[in-house]
């Protein structure tokens, strides 16, 4: 009895000293962040991503999203595989989009490519409800376990074709992209609200090159902008 | 010496060691073959490159150990043939387990560790190979042209017969036929050995060759990156391969995928009332994503109306015929037919791809109902063009997936198709009041399709047109860009036609002859409306007389952060955007970003030289802090350095540059390096064994005379071809294939002749004063090559292949300069 007590006091200090050191992780990662962001501020025309964007990355258990193995890596701030040919995007890359996407509380949003579960996370803290959809069955059945088993309520997940969207639930207020496509869905830009957002980074799956915004004005009129990483923006400056 | 001599052998194992050139020939051409597919092209051009140097450390390790190597050589000779046989496999085996991924190399320290365990392990089977052929040189001092003559015909059949093995059996099939080709070398050297070893070794021989045969399929599969477009969409639930086909170029893979259609419209309008049909995916070499259409009938089509590269069809709405250039999978094809165009030509370089709309899938694609009117042949854009025909519109659309231009993993490609000798020619294809159309995948920043504009314009000027500004329409998508170039000036009721083709489909116009800034970057935002300011920029150029009498660079190419000269047949490199002045900028970019922005290709190239230039330098000098030498009586050494880096250098520039002139006169790129690759080393080859005949039948002193000769016949040969190659080009480019293939044999020989002279003369020089130092001075030269590779590439991108040649002229006289003392 005294023994099997023992063993869980140490089972539970330990937790918490992983915990510990994970969320010092994670304030790093997030003071990172911050720091890009101020090094290119001229760039992006503001000083820092909203706070709520900021306070959401510092809050998710990213580690909690990449393999065991890369656990120790998880706050770096790169790209990680995470098996089935894909990756956690790099958390500055994430906290971009996510910003570009203005989420606010009460909103719908759609992210299709579930892939680590890691951006639907993010996100969920921010918005009403995420729905996620992935197109790799094994993954996708995976990180719809591991959400629910982290507590994200707010996220629903299936298994289909991204690019009909999810009719049932839409309008969407922001759609979040990140599959490869060789043109912008229309169904997506039909389930995007007037004045909704959509964006679609562009690239490797460890080199994000550009992002594209889309964007829906109030008469329903798109247009769509393409954007660099902060991290790229000087070498664009003149020509 | 003399101990050795007097054990000496009468005839050096000549059809082993031409069968080992074959095969080490061979494995290297296969090599490339295997890893462009598990990786990228960029990547296994890295890895093999280093590989290679296996030469340069043979001749290190020999020139330590050679006394005690040749004193047991039959011995040491079939040990390394065996050993050569063994770990072509073995090798290839252990480098698919590493976990190394190329896309994570700037991530992930590890990756580089992986990269260096694969280079270790790949170099292993060319230095066996490369310690069976220096030591039979030493071996057989007295025959050193007979035995290099030997190894490079051997070589030049080897770089043949993997061309046409390749037509028949996988990459994956063909390392076991090469690697039980390359123990059969050892079963022609056994006349040395006794009665009892030769039992002995004809045994280890053929017990290593059945377990080559044995060896389980599933260890020499092919273990596909993860990260590549083929293994990720074989992820997706009910998807089949339909068929893998293999050829000396690429890997074709058909995929079905009934639960998720591809859905592959590049660039296609958000106003698109119609989304593509079900589609079948092509996939190169696990990349490049085409597409064939399920065709059921014309609304099937109805989204090709929709694309950007569907604006010609708009402009000039009566044409009879068309011709589409480098028709891939038939997505213009289907373009073209959906506009009711009544007569179709097209020309696609790999017959592997027509063959899948016209027979394969046949009936997927409708090719019933367009056989009639749609003809297609085997031939590059450019073979065609040459021949005199007229077209009211010739198009070229996007191919493949747009990731790899922007990720610049063509940036090392050449290609013809988009020079401005290619786009002058394309011209002249067209009727009166004819359209040429080309469309490209756009990148952010911008840079494919500023290149594309600047060669447009570069091209028109070339055909005579004074105002190409009244020619000219550009448009662009969301990651796609049309450009229409006209011979004579856009009507009103044209210049109408594209503005109404824009507007109704929320594209942006670019340019159009009277276009104003406020009416551009409308629907796709950019930062700044860089297509149009480059045309504008571009354009006034052209029209200022006094800029292009001084030759003087355009403002704009010369300020922009990418290299976006005009592509011409002498620097061909269209998708590479590198420029040195960038560089600084783009690496103290924060996170490691830059290297995106540069695209990965340069960068690889460069770091490949960086880790060739190390290991090289190394291996080149490691040896001399073994070897105890006599300075008195050996002299300089530097001589040595010099001569045989410089003709190694030298060879592969000549080689590789005829390469390249061969892919324009030959049309296809594959039977350019296979009739380049085979000319080169055969003739080379004799032009070595005349340096025996002449060395056996006259005196020594006649050595420098063979020397002096050659290399000013180098020069001479070259320089003619320089000035003389784009005229004959032009003249044979529309003849015969056969004819055109006996031509480059022909054009090759001369010069592959001579060439062939300066290493196996250096030898026979070294042979009288420093017979130590031959296998030093083989593996300098292994090196050179590795290097020379590389350099060769860098030095066209900025020079042309015109340079590299010049070059290499350059370099045969220094190392004939070199040499003057010695050979007095």
């Amino acid at each position: 009895m005294i023994i099997g007590v023992f063993f869980q006091l140490v089972f539970i200090t330990g937790t918490s000293v992983m915990a510990d050191e994970y969320s010092l992780l994670r304030q790093q990662m997030v003071d990172g962040i911050e720091e890009d962001v101020e090094i290119t501020s001229k760039y992006i025309d503001k000083k820092s991503f909203d706070p709520a964007v900021i306070q959401a990355m510092n809050t998710v258990p990213r580690h909690q999203f990449v393999p065991e193995y890369l656990r120790t890596q998880a706050y770096q701030n790169r790209p990680l595989p995470i098996g089935h040919g894909q990756t956690i995007s790099q958390p500055y890359i994430v906290a971009l989009m996510t910003d570009l996407l203005q989420p606010q509380p009460g909103q719908r949003v759609l992210e299709i490519g579930t892939g680590s579960g890691y951006q639907a996370a993010v996100l969920s803290h921010l918005v009403a409800q995420v729905y996620s959809i992935e197109i790799i069955e094994e993954l996708g059945e995976a990180t719809s376990q591991l959400l629910k088993r982290q507590g994200y309520d707010n996220v629903s997940t299936r298994i289909a074709d991204g690019y009909d969207g999810w009719p049932q639930h839409a309008p969407f207020d922001s759609i979040m992209v990140t599959a490869a496509i060789s043109h912008i869905p229309p169904p997506l830009v039909q389930q995007l609200k007037k004045g909704g957002r959509m964006v679609i980074p562009v690239g490797t799956r460890f080199q994000t090159q550009y992002l594209t915004l889309v964007e829906k004005d109030m008469r329903g009129e798109i247009t769509t902008r393409q954007l660099l990483p902060v991290v790229f923006v000087p070498f664009t400056g003149g020509h | 010496m003399s101990a050795l001599a007097a054990k000496q052998t009468p005839t050096p194992p000549l059809v082993s060691i031409f069968i080992l050139s074959a095969a080490a020939l061979a494995y290297e051409v296969l090599l490339i073959r295997l890893f462009s597919i598990v990786h990228w092209h960029h990547f296994a051009f890295m890895v093999i490159s280093i590989a290679l140097l296996g030469y340069g450390a043979s001749g290190s390790l020999i020139t330590v150990f050679q006394r005690r190597l040749l004193d047991n050589y039959d011995h040491v000779f079939i040990i390394n043939i065996l050993l050569f046989g063994l770990s072509s496999i073995v090798c290839f085996v252990a480098v698919q387990q590493l976990p190394f991924n190329a896309l994570e190399i700037l991530w992930d320290s590890s990756q580089w560790q992986r990269l260096l365990l694969s280079y270790l392990l790949l170099t292993l089977p060319f230095f066996f190979v490369a310690n069976a052929i220096a030591l039979t040189i030493m071996r057989f001092h007295q025959q050193v042209p007979l035995v290099y003559g030997t190894d490079l015909i051997g070589a030049g059949v080897g770089a043949l017969l993997v061309m046409l093995l390749l037509l028949e059996f996988s990459p994956d099939k063909l390392l076991r036929i090469l690697a039980i080709g390359g123990l059969a070398a050892g079963l022609f050297a056994l006349h040395a050995l006794s009665d009892r070893q030769k039992v002995l070794t004809v045994s280890i021989i053929v017990l290593c060759m059945l377990t080559i045969v044995m060896t389980p399929q599933q260890w020499l599969a092919l273990r596909m990156s993860e990260y590549k477009g083929l293994s990720q969409t074989l992820l997706i639930k009910d998807v089949s391969l339909r068929l893998s086909h293999n050829s000396p170029i690429s890997q074709t893979d058909v995929i079905h995928s009934p639960f998720i259609p591809f859905r592959h419209a590049p660039g296609l309008s958000l106003q698109s009332p119609a989304a593509p049909p079900e589609q079948l995916a092509v996939f190169r070499d696990g990349d490049e994503m085409n597409t064939i259409d399920h065709v059921t009938d014309n609304s099937s089509l109805e989204y090709h109306d929709y694309m950007s590269s569907s604006l010609p069809y708009h402009v000039h709405n009566a044409a009879k015929n068309t011709l589409v250039l480098a028709s891939a999978t038939g997505t213009q094809i289907l373009q073209a037919h959906f506009h009711g165009i009544p007569r179709i030509d097209a020309v696609e370089p790999d017959e592997q791809l027509s063959l899948l709309i016209t027979d394969r899938y046949a009936d997927y694609f409708g090719w019933q109902n367009l056989k009639d009117k749609v003809s297609i042949q085997t031939i590059s854009a450019r073979g065609f063009a040459a021949a005199e025909n007229h077209y009211d519109l010739v198009i070229m659309g996007p191919s493949g997936a747009s990731a790899g231009g922007a990720a610049g993993v063509h940036a090392l490609s050449t290609s013809y198709d988009y020079t401005v000798e290619a786009l002058d020619s394309y011209l002249k294809l067209l009727a009166p009041e004819g359209l040429l159309s080309i469309t490209l995948w756009t990148s952010t920043p911008a840079r494919g399709n500023l290149k594309l504009f600047a060669t447009a314009v570069a091209a028109m000027k070339n055909a005579g047109i004074s105002h190409p500004e009244k020619n000219i329409a550009w448009i662009r998508s969301w990651n796609t860009a049309t450009l229409i170039l006209k011979n004579s000036e856009l009507t009103a009721e044209e210049i109408r036609r594209v503005r109404d083709f824009s507007q109704a489909r929320s594209f942006d116009l670019a340019w159009l002859p009277g276009i104003k800034r406020d009416e551009v970057n409308k629907f796709q935002l950019l930062q700044e409306p860089v297509f149009y300011l480059a045309a504008q920029s571009l354009l006034q150029q052209s029209l200022s007389a006094q800029s292009t009498s001084t030759g003087e660079e355009n403002s704009f190419i010369r300020q922009y952060k990418y290299d976006i000269h005009a592509a011409t047949d002498n620097r061909p490199y269209f998708n590479n955007y590198f420029r040195w002045s960038s560089l600084e900028e783009l690496l103290s970019l924060p996170g490691q970003a830059g290297i995106s922005m540069i695209g990965v290709g340069y960068p690889t190239l460069l770091v490949t030289l960086v880790q060739a230039a190390a290991a090289a330098s190394v291996l080149i000098l490691l040896p001399l802090v073994f070897v105890k030498t006599d300075k008195k009586q050996d002299g300089r050494r530097s001589d040595i350095i010099i001569y045989f880096f410089a003709i190694g250098l030298a060879f592969l520039f000549i080689e590789l540059a005829f390469i390249q002139k061969f892919t324009l006169i030959l049309s296809q790129p594959l039977y350019a390096v296979a009739v380049a690759l085979c000319a080169f080393l055969i003739f080379s080859g004799l032009g070595s064994l005349y340096v025996q005949r002449t060395i056996m039948t006259g005196s020594k002193i006649i050595i420098p005379f063979i020397l002096r000769r050659s290399v000013i016949l180098i020069g001479l040969i070259t320089v003619c071809y320089i000035v003389l190659l784009p005229l004959i080009s032009s003249t044979i480019m529309s003849l015969p294939e056969i004819i055109r293939i006996a031509s480059a044999f022909v054009l090759a020989a001369p010069l592959a002749f001579v060439m062939g002279m300066p290493f196996p003369v250096g030898i026979a020089i070294l042979q009288q004063t420093r017979p130590h130092f031959i296998p030093w001075a083989w593996g300098i030269n292994g090196c050179a090559s590795v290097l020379s590779a590389i350099l060769a590439v860098l030095l066209a991108i900025d020079i042309g292949f015109n340079g590299v040649m010049l070059c290499a002229v350059v370099l045969y006289f220094v190392a004939w300069f070199s040499q003057t003392k010695n050979s007095a």
